[in-house]
């Protein structure tokens, strides 16, 4: 039996991209918009009680440690209660759990859980890459975005024969993937050979292995199923979450060819969903690089570990595949702004378990739709949630 | 007229010896090229970005070290010469001194201030030796002479190393004698805020009044007590002038042989490193080797006995051989002369921050924190009060072995300023069971998942002026680590 302690009842996102036109707060009123706007039955905004702001760089202003006072304003709901919350990549799906966590204690009724996130508001020289020179000065120099994931890619090949055809398999779908999402930073088809061919980033991976810097924001609506119905009469309900830990240096792993964040935190999130791999619909999941895709649907038990190469470019995860991933073109299409990302992953499963995705809506058989990110020092913090149309 | 010259006596003997050089090499013709001069001949020695003069001294070191077959713990005393220390104020002896876990109340002293900073490192440990206040001394010599750009100095300079352990045991090769004379001359000089060496004012008032005759009369000193001419190690700062300086030494005793002349045309002029480089392949072969060191106006010999080879030195030839060719742009860029325009990336903890107070010692150390309980290695120390594996709090900090195997690895090729790609990341799975993330030291073309490699001591950066060092990767078939 599932959780389902809370209802999503609307979500919306802005059109992902290079925004330079856009301020930080512009990007949040256009998430908010859509996220009130998608509300079936219509929402007083005003109902709100409490925001979650889920933003991962405050490098913006200057300063890192920007507090939650930034969105109120920006979306009118100055002097509501709202508190910022920052975990790496899963910001946003971090986020988005304490909200409902919120709600199910009952601390709070209806709560906005929204990400925000200027990733191109800086060169990349000064935003990711800039990552390189942090941490520690040895032990991690060098260590921008890429050397996260890029060692895994190596071990995999080397322990289970993956291929850069198999990798680059995952960025063709999801790129055909976002043609069909009108919110996707990037619509336009690629092909193996061009992903083989583009310039290399970080061996094994090449610039299409790869997402883009993305500015974006995304929010979600959620309260209790009892107030849900008040707004909906297709409500979607929380099943189940989990987040998990792993050593926060390269070198502590316990594995190069997944990550434990990743199995345990889907294992804690199946348990509260009383739910196994098998009975997920559809995933959105944490693709950074091809790579991190193949790790993910194996860590999240859909495919046997070593078998993610093989079964992506077997087409298992095109949308009509055996288990559909990231039919919202994921991050290497749609784009990784990155405390807007795991709202925006929220989004794109409310919308295909509410059968509203149009030309990339896949088959839901039995209700259930994860959502997954991984990130952070040593890409060890993870977490999963799950929605489903299964109610109490 | 034969000014005077004063010589002594010495009494200390070398026990090992170790050399090290940077793998790059750079034609003369390529930088005369450059100027519009007609082609000179010859290679020279030149460091990557990543290497200076410490991480010579520390390479160079490490081999005489191994070569004695001493525990470091054996070594109470190092003296380093070095025209050019990496802090010109500041803690490069004790940088050093971590590097190679020398035991903090060892003695010694860092000597600077011209090229004639190693031989007296040298006599510095010989004195102390010889009057035994230390028992076994560590003498390391190292240079990476930065040129003016464009001058004639810029096609004699090399990079290199030497060291040698001393003591005053009968060793192998025995220091019996010494010469100095000085006169304050302006020969190759820099002032108190300049960066590169200037050229000699006039080369032939250079070679004329100060090189062949100082030279000259101090190894006439070294041999007038009718010592056949022997075996010479020079300094040849402008590439032509020991060929003069043999011709002048010979004696009725017979020809002087230049033991340093094939070196010299492939490395250039090492500086302070010079003497005990060009020595240290003779130092494998019997029979008297003398050593001329000079600069700042100063001129010291030291009269070597070779009474059986001394170890380490059969490997120096291997040390000095083979290296990459490099271009002019390459190495002027590795030194910093050509930078890239715009905005550098500031490394997220500045060194002088409480943090690199913390970590200076276990990065430089290469240090662990090995678990009492269960034996796993935890690295670094400083942010691992709880062990990884079975959650005790109880460590022996030791220092990780230098060798393991690839674990898996990448070469990141999209790097920002101050970076440079291609830079390979690797996590190796050392031989004493410890796994570390560390940068490679080449282009990491000979990586591959379940390689054999070696960790070697280089320069990460230099941030807010300071040099910061720590260890990085490198294949165990790189041409960089051929001695041991």
């Amino acid at each position: 039996m599932s959780w389902n302690r809370v209802s999503v009842i609307g979500a919306g996102l802005i059109h992902m991209g290079e925004l330079f036109e856009q301020s930080y707060e512009q990007m949040a009123r256009g998430a908010f918009d859509a996220a009130v706007g998608s509300v079936d039955n219509g929402f007083d905004p005003t109902e709100i009680d409490a925001v979650f702001v889920a933003t991962q760089r405050g490098t913006l202003w200057g300063q890192e440690g920007i507090g939650g006072n930034t969105i109120p304003s920006a979306i009118g709901l100055a002097g509501v209660a709202c508190t910022r919350v920052e975990n790496a990549c899963p910001t946003g799906s971090d986020a988005f759990r304490v909200g409902c966590m919120a709600v199910a204690s009952g601390v709070h009724d209806v709560v906005l859980v929204i990400g925000v996130e200027k990733m191109r508001d800086k060169s990349s020289d000064e935003g990711l890459l800039a990552r390189a020179a942090a941490g520690h000065p040895v032990y991690t120099r060098g260590e921008s975005a890429p050397v996260l994931f890029a060692p895994f890619a190596t071990r995999h090949m080397h322990e289970f024969g993956t291929t850069r055809e198999m990798l680059a398999s995952v960025a063709v779908k999801n790129h055909h993937n976002g043609v069909l999402d009108p919110y996707a930073h990037f619509r336009n088809e690629v092909t193996i050979e061009q992903v083989l061919a583009a310039p290399p980033v970080c061996s094994p991976l090449h610039l299409l292995d790869c997402c883009p810097q993305t500015d974006g924001a995304a929010a979600i609506v959620i309260t209790s199923p009892e107030r849900a119905a008040d707004f909906t009469d297709r409500p979607v309900f929380v099943a189940g979450f989990g987040v998990a830990t792993d050593h926060p240096y390269l070198h502590e792993k316990s594995t190069y060819v997944g990550l434990p964040a990743t199995v345990e935190a889907s294992r804690r999130a199946y348990e509260m969903a009383g739910i196994s791999p098998a009975d997920v619909d559809v995933a959105e999941v944490h693709d950074c690089f091809t790579i991190t895709e193949i790790l993910d649907i194996e860590d999240l038990g859909f495919v046997e570990k070593g078998r993610g190469g093989i079964a992506s470019i077997e087409g298992q995860t095109a949308l009509d595949g055996r288990i559909p991933v990231n039919p919202s073109g994921g991050l290497l299409a749609k784009g990784h702004p990155i405390g807007a990302t795991g709202i925006a992953q929220l989004t794109e499963c409310w919308w295909q378990l509410r059968g509203q995705a149009d030309e990339r809506q896949v088959a839901v058989r039995n209700g259930f739709a994860l959502q997954h990110n991984v990130g952070g020092r040593g890409s060890g913090v993870s977490v999963v949630n799950i929605l489903t149309t299964n109610g109490p | 007229m034969t000014a005077v010259v004063r010589t002594r006596s010495l009494d200390a003997s070398i026990t090992a010896v170790g050399v090290a050089v940077p793998e790059w090499r750079v034609a003369v013709a390529d930088i005369d090229s450059a100027w519009g001069r007609s082609p000179g001949r010859g290679t020279l020695a030149v460091c990557r970005a990543d290497e200076d003069p410490l991480t010579l001294a520390w390479a160079a070191a490490d081999r005489a070290l191994t070569a004695a077959g001493l525990s470091v713990d054996a070594i109470d005393g190092m003296w380093w010469g070095c025209t050019r220390p990496p802090f010109a104020e500041g803690p490069s002896w004790t940088t050093l001194a971590a590097t190679l876990h020398l035991d903090s109340t060892v003695d010694g002293a860092l000597f600077a201030g011209s090229t004639h900073a190693g031989v007296d490192a040298l006599l510095a440990a010989v004195d102390a030796v010889s009057a035994g206040r230390v028992h076994t001394a560590l003498v390391v010599t190292s240079d990476a002479l930065l040129p003016a750009t464009g001058t004639g100095h810029e096609t004699s300079a090399g990079a290199g190393a030497a060291a040698v352990v001393l003591q005053s045991d009968s060793g192998p090769a025995r220091l019996v004698r010494s010469a100095h004379r000085w006169e304050p001359r302006l020969d190759r000089y820099r002032g108190d805020r300049e960066a590169e060496t200037r050229e000699t004012y006039d080369g032939r008032l250079f070679r004329e009044q100060a090189y062949l005759p100082m030279l000259g009369d101090v190894g006439d000193a070294l041999v007038d007590d009718g010592d056949p001419a022997g075996r010479w190690s020079v300094p040849d700062p402008d590439g032509r002038l020991a060929r003069a300086l043999l011709k002048r030494l010979a004696t009725p005793g017979g020809a002087a042989e230049d033991v340093a002349a094939g070196d010299r045309s492939r490395l250039g002029d090492l500086g302070s490193a010079a003497a005990l480089v060009g020595a240290a392949a003779a130092l494998g072969t019997p029979g008297p080797l003398h050593l001329l060191a000079s600069g700042g106006g100063r001129v010291s010999g030291i009269t070597v006995i070779v009474d059986r080879p001394v170890p380490g030195a059969e490997q120096v030839a291997a040390a000095l051989a083979g290296g990459e060719a490099v271009t002019y742009t390459r190495v002027l860029r590795a030194r910093g002369v050509l930078s890239p325009t715009g905005e550098s990336v500031e490394m997220a903890v500045p060194p002088g921050s409480a943090m690199f107070g913390r970590g200076a010692g276990e990065m430089l150390g290469l240090l662990a924190a090995r678990c009492v309980d269960c034996g796993t290695l935890n690295t670094p120390p400083d942010v691992h009060p709880t062990c990884i594996s079975c959650g005790s709090t109880k460590f022996d900090i030791v220092p990780l072995g230098r060798t393991g195997t690839v674990q898996t690895f990448v070469v990141n090729r999209t790097m920002p300023s101050p970076f440079e790609a291609p830079l390979p990341l690797v996590v190796v799975d050392l031989d004493d069971g410890g796994r570390i993330q560390l940068q490679g030291g080449d282009d990491g073309a000979d990586l591959a998942v379940g390689a054999p490699v070696h960790l070697v001591l280089r320069r990460y950066a230099v941030e807010r002026g300071v040099p910061v060092y720590g260890w990085k990767v490198l294949s165990a078939h790189s041409r960089q680590e051929i001695t041991q």
